[in-house]
């Protein structure tokens, strides 16, 4: 990653790959809302924020390489903890979706995914206090 | 494991922020070594060694079970 962009640290690319993502996912979203496009044209869209996304991996890749054997632990223990809660919710839901019809509008896959992001921030807030 | 490294970096007036930079670690790791709260790997411990010109076992005293 620095060999392309000399200039910037990981954690710099990190911050604008990630931005950069979230925002093609959103100006890709309000596209694809709008079916005036053809399927081709649409297909392309949706696959836009794969680019962004593959340069925020390169980026977390370069940054765990600079991380110190004890941030990579934390790292590794906050995974160990947000992964198979997201398994578990996904589980859950997929259980309870055979009891109560639940509405696609508020419990697709575009809605869990967050869940993933967000048990990793409490996994490694949790995990960081064991080592203060 | 216990470890005497908080004495030894006082011994040379340097704060934790200065020896995680000779260390190449951060300040959360050498804060966490002195306390006993995380063990460092056997590489990272012979850098700690080497750094205080002393042998692994005059820094790390392993607790008796």
């Amino acid at each position: 990653m620095n060999k392309i962009l000399p200039l910037l640290s990981s954690k710099w690319m990190g911050i604008i790959s990630v931005s950069t993502w979230i925002l093609a996912y959103f100006i890709a979203r309000g596209i694809l809302e709008n079916d005036q496009l053809s399927d081709g044209l649409r297909l392309v869209v949706a696959l836009v924020p794969i680019i962004p996304f593959a340069l925020f991996l390169m980026s977390v890749l370069a940054g765990i390489r600079e991380l110190d054997e004890l941030q990579r632990r934390v790292h590794l223990e906050a995974l160990a903890i947000a992964f198979p809660l997201t398994m578990l919710l996904l589980m859950s839901l997929g259980l309870v979706e055979l009891v109560i019809p639940l509405s696609p509008d508020d419990w697709s896959y575009r809605h869990v995914w967050q869940f993933l992001p967000l048990f990793y921030f409490l996994g490694l807030a949790f995990t960081w206090r064991r080592y203060q | 494991m216990k470890n005497r490294l908080k004495v030894l970096r006082a011994e040379r007036d340097w704060s934790q922020a200065d020896l995680a930079d000779k260390l190449n670690v951060s300040r959360q790791t050498i804060n966490a070594i002195e306390t006993g709260k995380y063990d460092p790997s056997l590489p990272l411990a012979f850098k700690i060694a080497e750094l205080f010109a002393k042998k692994i076992e005059e820094i790390f005293i392993p607790e008796k079970e």
